[in-house]
């Protein structure tokens, strides 16, 4: 490479370079950075051989470049000239890629991006894929384009013509006029206006001065600098040649983490580069100006991030800070005049004096102009590199460009900041990002690093995490950070393993503060913001883990025995009745799963199955099918014939009377007798099953499958009086006289509620109520529906409605919602069975009055809605799109918008203490009602759940009247206790030989057009081979230590 | 057992004296060298502290002091592989916590030691800055991403030693 004398000679050799461009020369962009570590260099050779194979090598260039930024998709590539995008390229694509689409300009479909959608379309530029579409490539304008190690790249970009304008136009007062003008602040995470620092430095008296660039992204989960120094290394070193123009420096250091081989390594030959070129070293082209740039790689120290501690350790010492001031604009390097940038800072600069700053401040905020880069990690779709302008907000990086969270997930934080950062919940996920308004909520912006957490990331857990990082990055210079740090560590860690103390929440509060406030430098100032902002947003967890020793997410090891069976509202141990099934121990799988719930063959019907969403095989390739497989024990077990069980022993001499035979009733009786206990059950119907009987269609839960279910419960001894209703005439207080020492009110939630809008009138023809249209249906009563119609609401009622509906012969069936599908409390499964019967679902839609000729329903009135910003429960509120009305005809119209208890059998004059809700007032944790030895729960207490939450609160019930009937006035509580060891036979490796990827076995399924004519159950079961294979896919977390 | 149990290999400290001459003009040269001194013996031999500090004119002491300040300069030998795996935040909620425990119990190490056949060194590290391919752990200079166990197990397997090095290493 010649040197270059002059900027007119610059302005030669770019245009020397500029004319030598073949625009129809055909180029492969391949990522060599990041997608090395994903098989880049194998796919590279593949392709060079191929090409050398073709005879092309003068005709195509196989161009190595920094990172394209869609990481998730690695190997990624882009060929010019037709401007191709193509992911998760493999070697063996490399001979399609160069005879279709080199030769032959065609495109390899299978190598585009498909939107992940429905619609599945193919995107063929990268401008087309939702992760780019929204982003503005800035300082990243080069990274994926350009050659990194190739400083002619740089130049036919545009490179150093910044530089070069900036020394033949501009004074260094101009230059730092500019940068003031345009609004950049520090991008490494303060937000120092970086004009500023350059005046204070040029200002300060001492020489020689210097330019630092930081370089030491120690953040985990930070790589924006990383991709920017290994992409487009001259960028930096013209922002560098820049600011030591400006403020009258001749030296530059960039202090480089060793982790960071290939950064290290392009800088070093960009150095090398343009020293030859004479864009570094003495009289740079020719102005008089000098600037040298020296690589200082780190040694492995968090702490040298902070700008005093980075100067201790460029002078050969310890990297531990100092108090400021002197600020190092005054006393820096030696004691002279430094000022310390930020490498996406410097990278920034080029941009700002190619094209003015009133340009570059167009884009941003009020308060922060430009973009920023941030690197996009953790539980999110399209993990990756994102420059946007400042003041996105953080919805739309995460579920717009990020693609959401995989696997079906539901978002819980991200974490902006590194150890230095917070945790951001989902009730902020609508606010701009910018300096300003994340520090309001106890994060920060930081470098720009963001890891998605979803709803398995324990937010305790976390907080340990960041702490043991800080902790053992303390430099140990000052006391608050090396002692606080390791004090909040120990509780966090105690916490973790299920040993938290009351109190342990406001000691790490007091802590936190005390470090936050009196440390010497940023590390100790900044690194309680992880457990402060977890304890501001995410209170809730620290309580489950203190209080009830449960961890939320399931990732807390020392709490629990295995995810599932945590997760599982009434824990049942899943994995050994999981390899009970891969045994083909049936009989013994059901019943270890009555030792937590009677009902294993409806939970294994219809079950919302929490558990699968954290087990640990789901991150492998799927969850195991647990709800299937206990659904095959349990069919098993009824379909064979057993000698008909013996009633418990009865060995307590006390009487339990239970009010409401559902499924929160039923667990209480059935584990009270159990226990011993003599207990009745008292029943309005004639039948038993509560909701699960008159409320869940057939084809969901056949009515035998309760009836089995009861049949057991009733002969392990619990009595059960049918059309026994309590009520004015036979009270609680009636239970009591005759004998029963305690009762439990399980009376559920029989009340519909009406949605309240103008014409929804008792009475009309047409209208009827979502449970009580099941309900009708269940008991076999005549009911018929109209030819047209919608149903209201988006939950299991709704949805179980609708699909009664067409098989009762309905043409259209159409269900609104005012939210979207992502706040409907169905699973997956039921909403997808239920399109494909051909319910057609109308989200973001209210009903605004129901339509009436003649007492008989003749259409609805909606309203469009759109989604608002989070509300205080995370969930985003629908508001009405004014003048969005439309009116549709239906002659059916079936509210289901939710139930209530219904306590018109409580006399007016009972003792029984009710909330302004109209509910029963009841202590969570034993569920006593104010009157002693009364007791209630399930569906009546908290409103409508899931069946396993109403199984789990009636077991809750039983222990708690247990304690009461012994006398015992303590907590109830019902930890995972971790039995004997199973068999010893049982090794975790013996059961997992085979880790390779294995996708669940699919249930069978009757066909959607054969079973809208009927109420047939839609699932078919497991074979048995299909059972005990699925069985063995459990990867028995239980068994580890 | 543990690498501060294996015996201490002799060290060459002529190979020290190039090293400390291409230092002499140097400012601010004490870090740049350790790399240097680590580059050539895989670790910072302590009987290389004082010619060190000698040559620059520093205390014994400000040499060792920086030495143990940094978590990259280790004062006793390595494995001939370094196996890193990264406990960043992006990693550590993927999974990176199971990697590791694989990991060590493959190589019946815990992290910071290093294999009797000087092997391989198990090592954390508190963020690689390949998040998007999380969990990631690195071997020497090769990134590898996106690890599930069986992935992890081949990795491993790759860097085993030779059935020569074997006997070698045992014998």
């Amino acid at each position: 490479m010649e040197r270059v004398e002059s900027i007119m000679g610059l302005e030669k050799v770019r245009n020397g370079i500029v004319q030598r461009i073949d625009h129809d020369r055909p180029v492969i962009r391949i990522c060599m950075t990041g997608c090395r570590a994903y098989g880049a260099a194998e796919v590279r050779d593949a392709l060079s051989e191929e090409v050398i194979r073709k005879g092309l090598v003068d005709d195509v260039e196989i161009r190595e470049t920094g990172c394209h930024g869609f990481c998730a998709r690695a190997p990624v590539m882009a060929i010019d000239p037709l401007g191709l995008f193509y992911q998760q390229v493999d070697p063996e694509d490399a001979r399609e890629i160069v005879s279709r689409t080199i030769l032959g300009g065609q495109i390899v479909e299978r190598l585009l991006y498909r939107e992940e959608d429905k619609r599945g379309r193919l995107c063929v530029h990268p401008g087309d894929i939702p992760f780019y579409r929204s982003q503005h490539r800035r300082v990243l304008a080069n990274c994926g384009k350009i050659d990194p190690t190739n400083l002619a790249h740089y130049i036919a970009n545009d490179g150093y013509k910044a530089l070069a304008r900036v020394f033949a136009a501009m004074s260094p007062e101009e230059v730092i006029d500019q940068v003031e003008r345009s609004g950049l602040r520090g991008r490494g995470g303060a937000g120092f206006p970086t004009g500023r620092k350059w005046r204070f430095a040029r200002s300060a008296k001492g020489t020689p001065k210097y330019v630092v660039c930081n370089a030491d992204e120690g953040d985990p989960g930070a790589f924006m600098d990383r991709a920017v120094l290994e992409g487009d290394p001259h960028r930096v070193l013209e922002g560098m040649l820049i600011a030591g123009y400006a403020m009258g420096a001749s030296k530059g250091y960039i202090y480089v983490r060793a982790e960071y081989p290939i950064a290290v390594e392009n800088l070093k030959i960009a150095v090398r580069d343009a020293s030859a070129m004479g864009l570094l070293g003495g009289n740079i082209l020719g102005t008089g100006f000098s600037f040298d740039v020296k690589i200082k790689e780190g040694a492995g120290a968090f702490v040298c991030g902070e700008e005093t501690a980075l100067l201790a350790s460029i002078e050969g010492k310890r990297g531990m800070p100092r108090p400021r001031p002197p600020f190092p604009v005054q006393s820096g390097l030696d004691g002279k005049p430094t000022s310390i940038n930020n490498v996406e800072t410097l990278a920034n600069v080029p941009i700002i004096l190619l094209e003015g700053p009133e340009k570059y401040a167009s884009v941003g905020t009020e308060e922060s102009k430009g973009t920023k880069v941030f690197s996009l990690a953790g539980k999110v779709q399209n993990t990756g590199l994102v420059e946007v302008p400042i003041g996105t907000s953080m919805r739309e990086m995460i579920f717009d460009i990020g693609g959401g969270i995989p696997k079906g997930r539901k978002f819980k934080a991200v974490q902006m900041g590194g150890p230095s950062g917070g945790c951001v919940s989902e009730r902020y996920l609508d606010l701009p990002i910018d300096y300003g308004s994340l520090q309001e909520i106890g994060a920060i912006m930081g470098s720009g690093g963001m890891v998605v957490m979803d709803e398995n990331t324990c937010m305790v857990e976390i907080a340990r995490f960041f702490l043991s990082f800080t902790q053992s990055e303390s430099c140990g210079k000052c006391t608050p950070c090396r002692l606080g740090t390791k004090q909040m560590l120990s509780i966090l860690t105690r916490i973790t393993r299920g040993e938290g103390r009351a109190g342990d929440v406001e000691a790490l509060r007091r802590i936190g503060n005390a470090v936050k406030d009196s440390s010497l430098c940023g590390l100790g100032q900044t690194c309680p913001k992880p457990v402060l902002s977890t304890l501001q947003h995410f209170a809730h967890e620290y309580e489950a883990h203190i209080r009830d020793k449960r961890c939320p997410a399931a990732v807390c090891d020392a709490m629990m025995i295995s995810p599932c069976q945590h997760t599982c509202p009434v824990g049942i141990n899943v994995p050994q009745y999981v390899a009970a099934v891969g045994k083909g121990e049936y009989d013994r799988a059901v019943e270890i799963i009555r030792e937590r719930n009677p009902f294993p063959s409806i939970c294994g019907r219809i079950c919302h199955h929490p558990c699968e969403v954290k087990c640990r095989r789901g991150e492998l390739d799927d969850p195991v099918a647990i709800r299937s497989l206990k659904r095959f024990a349990a069919d098993r077990y009824f379909g064979n014939r057993h000698k008909a069980p013996e009633p418990f022993a009865r060995t307590k001499p006390q009487k339990v009377a239970v009010v409401g035979a559902g499924p929160t009733g039923l667990t209480c009786a059935f584990y009270l007798a159990r226990m011993g206990y003599g207990t009745t059950v008292f029943e309005a119907l004639p039948v038993g099953g509560g909701m699960l009987a008159v409320g869940v269609p057939a084809f969901r839960l056949p009515l035998e499958v309760i009836e089995n279910e009861i049949e057991y419960i009733r002969r392990r001894g619990v009595e059960i009086r049918y059309n026994s209703p309590v009520n004015m005439n036979f009270t609680i207080e009636d239970l009591m006289e005759q004998g029963y020492e305690a009762v439990f009110i399980a009376a559920g939630t029989q009340k519909s509620q009406h949605i309240g809008i103008p014409g929804e009138v008792d009475g009309l023809t047409g209208l009827s109520y979502g449970l009580s249209f099941l309900r009708d249906v269940k008991q076999g009563r005549d009911v018929s529906v109209g030819t047209r119609v919608a149903v209201i609401g988006g939950g299991n009622t709704a949805v179980d409605s609708a699909r009664t509906a067409l098989r009762l012969g309905a043409e259209r069936v159409e269900v609104y919602y005012r939210r979207s599908r992502e706040e409907m409390p169905v699973t997956d499964i039921e909403f997808e069975e239920a399109v494909a019967e051909g319910v057609q679902f109308h989200f973001l839609t209210a009903p605004t009055r129901v339509l009436a000729d003649r007492w008989r329903v003749s259409g609805l009135q909606c309203i469009r809605m759109r989604l608002g910003e989070a509300d205080d429960s995370g969930r985003r509120r629908p508001i009405p799109i004014q003048g969005s009305e439309f009116s549709t005809e239906v002659d059916t119209v079936i509210p289901a918008v939710g139930q209530a208890p219904d306590l018109s059998f409580l006399p007016p004059d009972s003792k029984l203490e009710r909330t302004r809700w109209e509910m029963l007032s009841v202590d969570p944790d034993n569920l006593a009602t104010n009157i002693p030895g009364v007791f209630a729960g399930g569906d009546f207490v908290t409103g409508p759940a899931f069946v396993i939450t109403a199984i789990a609160a009636g077991r809750r019930g039983a222990v708690a009247i247990d304690k009461y009937l012994c006398g015992d006035t303590s907590r109830v509580e019902l930890y995972d206790v971790r039995e004997a060891r199973p068999p010893s036979e049982e090794k975790v490796d013996d059961l997992q030989e085979d880790l390779g990827e294995k996708p669940r076995v699919v249930m069978p399924v009757r066909a959607p057009k054969k079973r809208v004519s009927s109420f047939e159950e839609i699932e078919i079961g497991f074979s048995e081979d299909q059972a005990r294979e699925e069985a063995r896919r459990c990867l028995r977390c239980d068994l580890e230590q | 057992m543990a690498a501060h149990e294996t015996v201490q290999q002799e060290v060459d400290l002529n190979d020290l004296e190039p090293i400390l001459e291409g230092f002499k003009e140097e400012k601010w040269a004490l870090i740049p060298l350790l790399q240097q001194v680590q580059e050539k013996y895989g670790y910072i031999p302590p009987d290389t502290i004082e010619p060190i500090a000698r040559s620059l004119r520093l205390f014994p002491s400000e040499v060792q002091g920086v030495v143990t300040f940094y978590s990259q300069f280790y004062t006793t030998p390595r494995g001939k592989n370094i196996i890193r795996v990264c406990r960043g935040t992006a990693c550590h909620v993927r999974g990176s916590g199971s990697v590791l425990k694989i990991v060590g119990q493959n190589l019946e190490i815990e992290p910071g030691e290093t294999t009797p056949d000087l092997n391989y060194t198990l090592e954390t590290v508190a963020c690689l800055g390949a998040c998007f391919l999380a969990p990631t752990m690195m071997v020497n200079r090769e990134y590898y991403g996106k690890l599930a166990p069986p992935r992890v197990m081949s990795v491993l397997k790759q860097y085993a030693p030779s059935k020569k090095e074997k006997e070698h290493g045992e014998g």
